[in-house]
Protein backbone atom coordinates (compact mmCIF):
# COMPACT_ATOMS: atom_id res chain seq x y z
CA UNK A 1 0.00 0.00 0.00
CA UNK A 2 2.53 2.32 0.58
CA UNK A 3 4.49 2.02 -2.38
CA UNK A 4 0.64 2.85 -4.60
CA UNK A 5 0.37 5.93 -2.07
CA UNK A 6 4.31 7.11 -3.15
CA UNK A 7 2.65 6.73 -6.71
CA UNK A 8 -0.49 8.58 -6.77
CA UNK A 9 1.10 11.21 -4.85
CA UNK A 10 3.92 11.73 -7.94
CA UNK A 11 0.66 12.16 -10.54
CA UNK A 12 -0.51 15.90 -10.47
CA UNK A 13 -2.84 16.16 -7.37
CA UNK A 14 -6.12 18.03 -7.59
CA UNK A 15 -5.93 20.13 -4.28
CA UNK A 16 -9.45 21.31 -4.86
CA UNK A 17 -10.55 17.64 -4.11
CA UNK A 18 -8.09 16.47 -1.89
CA UNK A 19 -7.06 19.53 0.12
CA UNK A 20 -5.36 17.55 2.86
CA UNK A 21 -2.97 16.53 0.36
CA UNK A 22 -4.02 12.85 0.62
CA UNK A 23 -5.89 10.48 -1.67
CA UNK A 24 -7.41 7.84 -0.40
CA UNK A 25 -6.85 4.50 -2.47
CA UNK A 26 -9.79 2.43 -3.20
CA UNK A 27 -9.82 -1.06 -1.51
CA UNK A 28 -12.32 -3.17 -2.99
CA UNK A 29 -15.44 -2.40 -4.76
CA UNK A 30 -19.03 -4.20 -4.00
CA UNK A 31 -21.32 -4.20 -6.93
CA UNK A 32 -25.28 -6.59 -7.48
CA UNK A 33 -26.62 -7.86 -11.00
CA UNK A 34 -29.75 -9.09 -11.76
CA UNK A 35 -28.98 -12.29 -14.05
CA UNK A 36 -33.14 -12.51 -14.11
CA UNK A 37 -33.29 -15.99 -14.50
CA UNK A 38 -33.57 -19.29 -11.98
CA UNK A 39 -30.07 -20.81 -11.96
CA UNK A 40 -29.19 -24.49 -11.23
CA UNK A 41 -26.36 -23.96 -9.13
CA UNK A 42 -25.15 -27.61 -8.78
CA UNK A 43 -24.91 -27.50 -12.67
CA UNK A 44 -23.21 -24.47 -12.15
CA UNK A 45 -20.58 -25.05 -9.40
CA UNK A 46 -19.74 -28.81 -12.12
CA UNK A 47 -19.48 -26.97 -14.85
CA UNK A 48 -17.58 -23.70 -14.57
CA UNK A 49 -13.87 -23.26 -13.60
CA UNK A 50 -13.02 -21.95 -10.18
CA UNK A 51 -16.05 -22.54 -7.92
CA UNK A 52 -17.23 -23.27 -4.60
CA UNK A 53 -20.78 -25.00 -3.85
CA UNK A 54 -21.49 -25.87 -0.18
CA UNK A 55 -25.30 -25.29 0.49
CA UNK A 56 -25.07 -26.84 3.97
CA UNK A 57 -22.72 -23.57 4.62
CA UNK A 58 -23.87 -20.66 1.74
CA UNK A 59 -26.64 -20.90 -0.20
CA UNK A 60 -24.56 -19.58 -3.30
CA UNK A 61 -21.86 -19.92 -5.66
CA UNK A 62 -18.85 -18.75 -4.99
CA UNK A 63 -17.00 -18.28 -8.62
CA UNK A 64 -13.53 -16.27 -9.06
CA UNK A 65 -11.87 -14.90 -12.17
CA UNK A 66 -8.22 -13.34 -13.13
CA UNK A 67 -8.83 -10.42 -15.03
CA UNK A 68 -10.25 -8.45 -13.22
CA UNK A 69 -9.59 -10.08 -10.02
CA UNK A 70 -12.89 -10.52 -8.17
CA UNK A 71 -14.80 -12.84 -6.60
CA UNK A 72 -18.97 -13.28 -7.58
CA UNK A 73 -21.71 -14.38 -5.31
CA UNK A 74 -24.13 -16.74 -7.55
CA UNK A 75 -27.83 -17.16 -6.01
CA UNK A 76 -30.10 -19.10 -7.23
CA UNK A 77 -32.32 -16.61 -7.71
CA UNK A 78 -30.20 -14.81 -10.54
CA UNK A 79 -28.84 -12.42 -8.44
CA UNK A 80 -25.28 -12.12 -7.82
CA UNK A 81 -22.68 -10.14 -5.99
CA UNK A 82 -19.21 -9.16 -7.38
CA UNK A 83 -16.86 -8.31 -4.91
CA UNK A 84 -13.04 -7.61 -4.95
CA UNK A 85 -12.51 -4.98 -7.96
CA UNK A 86 -10.73 -1.90 -7.68
CA UNK A 87 -12.51 0.80 -10.05
CA UNK A 88 -16.19 0.83 -11.15
CA UNK A 89 -15.16 0.01 -14.49
CA UNK A 90 -13.22 -2.95 -13.55
CA UNK A 91 -16.24 -4.01 -11.25
CA UNK A 92 -18.67 -3.91 -14.14
CA UNK A 93 -16.65 -5.76 -16.57
CA UNK A 94 -16.17 -8.64 -14.21
CA UNK A 95 -20.02 -8.77 -13.58
CA UNK A 96 -20.13 -8.95 -17.27
CA UNK A 97 -17.89 -11.34 -17.44
CA UNK A 98 -19.26 -13.75 -14.68
CA UNK A 99 -23.00 -13.23 -16.71
CA UNK A 100 -21.45 -14.38 -20.23
CA UNK A 101 -20.03 -17.62 -18.15
CA UNK A 102 -23.44 -18.34 -16.95
CA UNK A 103 -24.89 -17.61 -20.40
CA UNK A 104 -22.48 -19.75 -22.16
CA UNK A 105 -23.77 -23.01 -19.67
CA UNK A 106 -26.91 -22.70 -21.11
CA UNK A 107 -28.88 -20.05 -18.86
CA UNK A 108 -30.56 -17.23 -20.52
CA UNK A 109 -28.64 -14.39 -18.52
CA UNK A 110 -29.44 -10.80 -18.86
CA UNK A 111 -28.17 -7.62 -16.99
CA UNK A 112 -30.18 -6.05 -14.85
CA UNK A 113 -29.80 -2.78 -12.45
CA UNK A 114 -26.38 -3.09 -12.46
CA UNK A 115 -25.45 -0.99 -9.07
CA UNK A 116 -22.31 -0.33 -7.70
CA UNK A 117 -23.35 -0.92 -3.60
CA UNK A 118 -20.13 0.05 -1.71
CA UNK A 119 -17.03 1.21 -1.80
CA UNK A 120 -14.12 1.02 0.31
CA UNK A 121 -11.16 2.56 0.80
CA UNK A 122 -8.37 3.54 2.90
CA UNK A 123 -5.50 5.90 3.76
CA UNK A 124 -2.93 7.31 6.59
CA UNK A 125 -2.50 10.45 7.84
CA UNK A 126 0.94 9.72 8.85
CA UNK A 127 0.33 10.82 12.53
CA UNK A 128 -1.00 9.20 15.52
CA UNK A 129 -4.53 10.35 16.67
CA UNK A 130 -5.83 10.59 20.51
CA UNK A 131 -9.21 8.77 19.84
CA UNK A 132 -10.04 9.27 23.59
CA UNK A 133 -9.99 12.78 23.03
CA UNK A 134 -12.10 12.84 19.84
CA UNK A 135 -14.68 10.38 21.23
CA UNK A 136 -15.82 12.71 23.90
CA UNK A 137 -15.47 15.60 21.91
CA UNK A 138 -17.91 17.56 19.92
CA UNK A 139 -18.06 14.92 16.90
CA UNK A 140 -18.64 12.11 19.89
CA UNK A 141 -22.39 11.69 18.55
CA UNK A 142 -21.07 10.49 15.62
CA UNK A 143 -18.12 8.77 17.17
CA UNK A 144 -18.46 5.55 18.83
CA UNK A 145 -14.80 4.19 20.90
CA UNK A 146 -14.86 0.73 22.68
CA UNK A 147 -11.47 0.31 23.15
CA UNK A 148 -12.57 -3.08 24.69
CA UNK A 149 -14.50 -4.09 21.72
CA UNK A 150 -12.60 -2.82 18.62
CA UNK A 151 -9.49 -1.15 18.49
CA UNK A 152 -10.43 1.95 16.12
CA UNK A 153 -13.01 4.30 16.54
CA UNK A 154 -16.40 4.31 14.75
CA UNK A 155 -17.33 7.33 12.90
CA UNK A 156 -20.52 7.58 11.21
CA UNK A 157 -20.46 10.56 9.02
CA UNK A 158 -23.88 12.16 7.90
CA UNK A 159 -23.31 13.47 4.90
CA UNK A 160 -21.91 11.80 2.37
CA UNK A 161 -23.44 8.83 4.26
CA UNK A 162 -20.03 6.65 5.45
CA UNK A 163 -18.62 5.04 8.00
CA UNK A 164 -14.55 5.82 8.51
CA UNK A 165 -12.94 3.92 10.85
CA UNK A 166 -10.41 5.67 12.67
CA UNK A 167 -7.22 3.91 14.08
CA UNK A 168 -4.76 5.05 16.90
CA UNK A 169 -1.77 4.69 14.44
CA UNK A 170 -3.63 7.04 11.66
CA UNK A 171 -4.21 4.74 9.35
CA UNK A 172 -8.51 5.35 8.27
CA UNK A 173 -10.72 3.06 6.54
CA UNK A 174 -13.56 4.73 4.80
CA UNK A 175 -16.86 2.59 3.99
CA UNK A 176 -19.85 2.60 2.66
CA UNK A 177 -20.03 5.03 -0.07
CA UNK A 178 -21.60 4.80 -3.28
CA UNK A 179 -19.35 6.62 -5.38
CA UNK A 180 -15.44 6.91 -5.43
CA UNK A 181 -16.15 10.86 -4.51
CA UNK A 182 -18.13 10.11 -1.40
CA UNK A 183 -14.71 8.39 -0.35
CA UNK A 184 -12.65 11.23 -0.95
CA UNK A 185 -15.22 13.72 0.40
CA UNK A 186 -15.28 12.10 3.73
CA UNK A 187 -12.09 11.81 4.39
CA UNK A 188 -11.70 15.61 3.58
CA UNK A 189 -14.55 16.32 5.70
CA UNK A 190 -12.73 14.16 8.76
CA UNK A 191 -9.19 15.03 7.80
CA UNK A 192 -9.51 18.98 9.96
CA UNK A 193 -10.74 17.14 12.66
CA UNK A 194 -8.12 14.59 12.68
CA UNK A 195 -5.56 17.10 12.62
CA UNK A 196 -7.26 18.66 15.70
CA UNK A 197 -6.70 15.41 17.65
CA UNK A 198 -3.09 14.60 16.44
CA UNK A 199 -0.83 13.12 19.02
CA UNK A 200 2.36 15.16 20.19
CA UNK B 1 -19.57 -47.99 6.23
CA UNK B 2 -19.82 -46.34 3.36
CA UNK B 3 -17.52 -46.19 0.62
CA UNK B 4 -15.66 -44.27 -2.09
CA UNK B 5 -15.41 -45.83 -5.51
CA UNK B 6 -12.82 -43.21 -5.95
CA UNK B 7 -10.31 -46.12 -6.53
CA UNK B 8 -11.84 -48.18 -9.00
CA UNK B 9 -10.32 -45.89 -11.81
CA UNK B 10 -6.69 -46.97 -10.41
CA UNK B 11 -4.74 -49.09 -12.45
CA UNK B 12 -5.07 -51.81 -9.62
CA UNK B 13 -8.87 -50.89 -9.66
CA UNK B 14 -9.23 -51.37 -12.95
CA UNK B 15 -7.30 -54.56 -13.05
CA UNK B 16 -9.70 -56.25 -10.89
CA UNK B 17 -12.96 -55.02 -12.45
CA UNK B 18 -11.51 -56.14 -16.27
CA UNK B 19 -10.87 -59.50 -14.49
CA UNK B 20 -14.19 -59.54 -12.30
CA UNK B 21 -15.80 -58.60 -15.81
CA UNK B 22 -14.37 -61.66 -17.53
CA UNK B 23 -14.75 -64.32 -15.06
CA UNK B 24 -18.73 -63.03 -15.23
CA UNK B 25 -19.03 -63.13 -18.46
CA UNK B 26 -17.47 -66.71 -18.26
CA UNK B 27 -20.39 -67.80 -15.98
CA UNK B 28 -17.35 -68.42 -13.18
CA UNK B 29 -18.60 -65.54 -11.15
CA UNK B 30 -22.72 -64.80 -10.77
CA UNK B 31 -22.48 -60.42 -10.77
CA UNK B 32 -23.89 -59.97 -7.68
CA UNK B 33 -20.71 -61.64 -6.52
CA UNK B 34 -18.74 -59.30 -8.55
CA UNK B 35 -20.56 -56.42 -7.41
CA UNK B 36 -19.92 -57.41 -4.02
CA UNK B 37 -16.20 -58.10 -4.67
CA UNK B 38 -16.01 -54.44 -5.96
CA UNK B 39 -17.98 -52.95 -2.83
CA UNK B 40 -15.23 -54.59 -0.61
CA UNK B 41 -12.34 -53.78 -2.63
CA UNK B 42 -13.55 -49.81 -1.65
CA UNK B 43 -13.10 -50.66 1.45
CA UNK B 44 -9.79 -52.10 1.68
CA UNK B 45 -8.39 -49.44 -0.56
CA UNK B 46 -9.59 -47.13 2.20
CA UNK B 47 -8.48 -49.15 5.53
CA UNK B 48 -4.88 -49.68 3.68
CA UNK B 49 -4.13 -45.88 2.49
CA UNK B 50 -5.53 -45.44 5.89
CA UNK B 51 -3.86 -48.01 8.41
CA UNK B 52 -0.39 -49.36 6.12
CA UNK B 53 0.84 -46.91 3.72
CA UNK B 54 3.32 -44.60 5.59
CA UNK B 55 4.64 -42.28 2.86
CA UNK B 56 3.80 -38.74 1.77
CA UNK B 57 4.36 -36.78 -1.63
CA UNK B 58 4.24 -33.02 -1.47
CA UNK B 59 2.76 -31.68 -4.51
CA UNK B 60 4.00 -27.83 -5.91
CA UNK B 61 2.74 -26.25 -8.78
CA UNK B 62 0.75 -23.40 -9.98
CA UNK B 63 -2.96 -23.89 -9.89
CA UNK B 64 -5.04 -23.92 -12.88
CA UNK B 65 -8.68 -24.46 -11.94
CA UNK B 66 -10.30 -25.61 -8.74
CA UNK B 67 -13.53 -26.39 -7.53
CA UNK B 68 -15.47 -27.23 -4.25
CA UNK B 69 -19.14 -29.24 -5.16
CA UNK B 70 -21.05 -32.04 -3.38
CA UNK B 71 -17.61 -32.22 -0.78
CA UNK B 72 -15.22 -33.34 -3.55
CA UNK B 73 -12.69 -30.88 -4.28
CA UNK B 74 -11.11 -31.17 -7.82
CA UNK B 75 -7.63 -29.34 -8.32
CA UNK B 76 -6.09 -28.90 -12.10
CA UNK B 77 -2.24 -28.12 -11.23
CA UNK B 78 0.12 -27.21 -13.68
CA UNK B 79 3.99 -27.76 -14.03
CA UNK B 80 3.47 -29.85 -10.91
CA UNK B 81 6.73 -31.42 -8.88
CA UNK B 82 5.37 -33.73 -7.44
CA UNK B 83 8.49 -34.92 -4.70
CA UNK B 84 9.07 -37.88 -1.79
CA UNK B 85 11.67 -39.41 0.13
CA UNK B 86 13.11 -41.45 -2.78
CA UNK B 87 11.42 -39.57 -5.94
CA UNK B 88 11.07 -35.89 -7.47
CA UNK B 89 8.95 -35.83 -10.85
CA UNK B 90 7.88 -33.45 -13.06
CA UNK B 91 4.06 -33.21 -14.31
CA UNK B 92 3.17 -30.94 -17.10
CA UNK B 93 -0.97 -31.39 -15.64
CA UNK B 94 -2.44 -32.98 -12.51
CA UNK B 95 -5.38 -33.23 -11.23
CA UNK B 96 -6.35 -33.69 -7.96
CA UNK B 97 -9.73 -35.68 -6.47
CA UNK B 98 -10.30 -35.29 -3.44
CA UNK B 99 -13.47 -36.42 -0.85
CA UNK B 100 -13.30 -35.97 2.95
CA UNK B 101 -12.88 -39.11 4.91
CA UNK B 102 -15.11 -37.78 7.66
CA UNK B 103 -18.01 -38.59 5.21
CA UNK B 104 -17.48 -42.10 5.73
CA UNK B 105 -17.72 -42.55 9.03
CA UNK B 106 -21.43 -40.57 9.09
Amino acid sequence: MGDDQVFEAMEPMDFDKHPSGIVPIIQNIVSSVNLDCKLNLREIAQKARNTEYNPNRFTAVMMRIKEPKTTALIFASGKMICTGAKTEQQSKLAAKKYARIIKKLGFPAKFKNFKIQNIVGSCDVKFGIRLELLAVSTHGVFASYEPELFPGLIYRMKSPKTVLLVFASGKIVIAGAKVKDDVYAAFENLFPVLTQYRRK
Amino acid sequence: MATFELYRRSTIGMCLTETLDEMVSSGVLSPELAIQVLVQFDKSMTEALESQVRSKVSIKGHLHTYRFCDNVWTFIVQDALLKSEDFAENVGHMKIVACDSKLLTQ
